[in-house]
């Protein structure tokens, strides 16, 4: 029979090449190593960004040199395995969460199948529990007594470059979405984890350019693009005009406005890349309905902060610029837009890093006398949380039939659902504006799944990487696309915005991808509109 | 006994069989192969959904543009991950084997063996056209990479600043590259 056998088929299929083949491996995870090639790996920081860091005040970023991970010599420096013992030292003292995280772990595997790097690639190296063994065995080999003494037998291994490649693999394979610590029944937080090996990381000089290129034009000009003042002025005022074209209203707009009662901060990618322009657009317009006293800053133009995907030292420097820009222009509070890791930077290291924002006040707002006390300290509103009090007290008029063309369906962003809660708010807001339908059960609120290129992972040359990770999300909206007719995925994150539209175009195409904000603006009703019929709301071509 | 019969009888042990086959290409297979629940396991419940509404197609020898919606829920998956291409088609092919195995195990039905020649050319027919979905996925996500970079994303890197453009370092690059 010339027919090849179920075995022979198996052979001839496990041993190609590949890392997800080969059904169950035959050597220990230590053994196994990684394999960088094209597409499996992000692009190293360019030397230039690397060496422009390294020169700022209160960064350290050293080794800026030409590298590729593909090459067997990293150019690492010269004593590099003691700089990263010793860093890994100074955090086990400055961070006693890292510690706990190190030593309570027993492994017990609830983490394991809720990553979704790991649903989407089946490589038990994104299992949480192992990616923070990653870093474990290397703290038990040097900082424990039975690892000391007992070696491997106590899951321990001495540092290496292989050992050191794989953190790298790794730590740009997790986007630091925190869905595994909600089942932890220890609480690890392995965001943190990850956080702790890119930190060790760039100590050495090993970093990707997708983080470290706009962290350093955050650092320069105020936001990830690299904007300048009078661009990022320009930028808004075309969507001022856009804004007028599409109904009649213009708004009110001013930059760096002193005595301001209210600086607006959000992501640059929302006065920039669509669809987050009309994200922007729906700003502009709530604002102008209701009268807000606010101005825009072109210093503190970015919402984002990629430090939080770098080191602490990036993330507290980023952070503080928004704080100054609002002691400098002597505004009341902050209102900040629909962004992902702003929040969980403001919400979970805000206060620690720069705070208590004593100069500012608690945030009130001026149309409802509402006062946020859960923004006591951080002095900063999210604007689906101003928005919901609006709607709450009647403040604006919505027609939701200005959103027929909308099926919507709601993507919690990880960092606004997991990092501060905004559950409600968002859905509140949904039910005003836009008929829409809720995702499966397991995939939303605080089980929400990543959009899988978060933290600095959205870039191009690992496209597929991308999109396996994305598999649980597109999964689910699949599923309301199918069974409800879904066309419209929202979410309050300017990541999602640009990173869901790829994972769309791959999974589901048909389904578009939109701010919540659009929707809000697309179904507000302006005195003084001439508005005509417009069948997609903002982004109606006139 | 009659080959229809066959099928029928055995259809739930030949599609488990081959749902744990195909899942078996990925490293750590367990959880793809025992959780049910397709949205805690995309992986494991697509195909799953896939190798089942494929099998009967196969069965009565349907029309091959009828297998699309199946092989697509199953090579949109694999094309994204990494397999070679012949990985990633291989598992649709096994089902000939598995079916062969399972029918010589059953006293009964080993006769059946030697029927199965159309049965195997409509798998045969099955792997072709998910050679072409293949391709056709890798096609969709260079289209997505390229409407990405299109679509002003990519000026998080790389942007044309104009004050950058006008730096010295440039300045020298467009003077050369104009034969100034």
């Amino acid at each position: 029979m010339a027919v090849p056998k179920l075995q022979q088929l198996s052979k001839s299929v496990v041993q190609g090449p590949s890392l997800a083949t080969g059904a169950i491996p035959t050597r220990d995870w230590m053994d196994i190593p990684v394999v960088f090639k094209s597409g499996n790996y992000a692009y190293p920081a360019k030397k230039e960004k690397v060496e422009y860091l390294n020169k700022q005040s209160g960064l350290h970023f050293p080794n800026a040199r030409e590298w590729s991970p593909e090459d067997e010599d990293w150019k690492l420096p010269e004593g590099w395995q003691e700089i990263i013992l010793k860093g890994l030292k100074e955090r086990l003292e400055k961070f006693r969460s890292l510690k706990i995280f190190m030593d309570c772990c027993v492994r017990c595997g609830a983490c394991a199948d809720k990553c979704h790097f790991f649903l989407g690639t089946g490589d038990p190296k994104n299992m949480p529990v192992l990616r923070a063994e990653l870093l474990r065995s290397v703290y038990r080999n040097d900082f424990t007594l039975a690892g000391k003494i007992l070696g491997k037998m106590a899951g321990a291994r001495e540092m290496t470059v292989a050992v050191l490649k794989e953190w790298f693999m790794y730590s740009y394979q997790c986007t630091e979405c925190r869905r595994c610590s909600v089942f932890c029944p220890y609480g690890i937080d392995t965001a943190e984890i990850t956080m702790m090996l890119r930190e060790l990381l760039h100590l050495v000089g090993v970093g990707i350019n997708w983080i470290l290129e706009p962290a350093s034009n955050s650092n320069r000009t105020g936001n990830h693009m690299g904007l300048q003042p009078h661009t990022f002025k320009d930028n808004v005022e075309f969507l001022v005009d856009d804004v007028e074209n599409l109904t009649g209203v213009k708004p009110n707009i001013s930059f760096n406005r002193k005595g301001a009662e209210i600086l607006f901060i959000t992501p640059s990618a929302d006065v920039f890349a669509e669809p987050g322009l009309y994200t922007a657009m729906g700003y502009l317009i709530l604002f102008e309905a209701i009268g807000l006293d606010y101005t825009w800053s072109t210093y503190a133009s970015e919402g984002g902060n990629f430090g939080l995907f770098t080191n602490n030292e990036t993330m507290k420097k980023l952070n503080a610029k928004m704080y100054a820009e609002a002691k400098r222009l002597g505004v009341k509070y902050i209102i900040g837009g629909e962004c992902g890791h702003m929040w969980r930077v403001v919400h979970q290291y805000m206060d620690t890093m720069n705070g208590p924002a004593d100069f500012l006040e608690i945030p009130k707002s001026p149309i409802t006398g509402t006062v946020f006390d859960n923004a006591a300290s951080t002095k900063m509103v999210h604007i689906s949380e101003f928005t919901a009090d609006l709607i709450k007290n009647g403040k604006i008029k919505l027609d939701k039939s200005r959103n027929s063309h909308v099926k919507a369906t709601f993507h919690d962003s990880c960092n606004t659902a997991r990092a501060m809660g905004l559950l409600e708010e968002p859905r509140y807001i949904l039910d005003h504006v836009v008929d829409w339908v809720e995702m499966p059960e397991n995939t939303i609120r605080e089980q929400t799944f990543c959009c899988g290129s978060g933290t600095g992972l959205n870039t191009d040359e690992i496209m597929e990487l991308r999109m396996r990770s994305g598999l649980p999300r597109a999964n689910a909206v699949k599923y309301v696309h199918e069974k409800h007719g879904v066309n419209m995925l929202s979410t309050v994150c300017a990541i999602d915005r640009a990173t869901l539209t790829s994972l769309m175009n791959y999974w589901n195409p048909g389904v578009g991808v939109c701010g919540l904000s659009e929707l809000v603006a697309n179904a507000i009703v302006q005195e003084g509109e001439t508005r005509g019929e417009l069948d997609e709301g903002l982004r109606t071509m006139l | 006994m009659d080959l229809a019969e066959g099928f029928r009888n055995h259809r739930e042990k030949i599609v488990n069989k081959w749902v744990e086959y195909a899942l078996s290409t990925y490293i750590s297979s367990g959880f793809f192969i025992k959780e049910r629940d397709q949205f805690a396991n995309p992986v494991g419940g697509n195909i799953r959904e896939a190798l089942n509404r494929l099998f009967p197609l196969l069965v009565r020898g349907a029309d091959s543009k009828e297998f699309l919606a199946p092989l697509e829920q199953i090579m949109s998956i694999r094309s994204v991950q990494e397999f070679s291409p012949s990985q990633a088609v291989a598992p649709l092919n096994a089902v000939k084997h598995i079916t062969r195995e399972v029918f010589a195990a059953d006293k009964e039905r080993k006769n059946l063996v030697h029927e199965l020649y159309d049965f195997e050319f409509a798998v045969d027919l099955a792997v072709l056209a998910a050679f072409d979905i293949y391709m056709q996925f890798r096609e969709r996500l260079c289209q997505v990479r390229i409407a990405e970079i299109k679509s002003g994303s990519h000026i998080l890197t790389d942007s044309r600043c104009p004050s950058k453009l006008l730096s010295a370092d440039n300045n020298r690059v467009l003077t050369k590259a104009n034969g100034i």
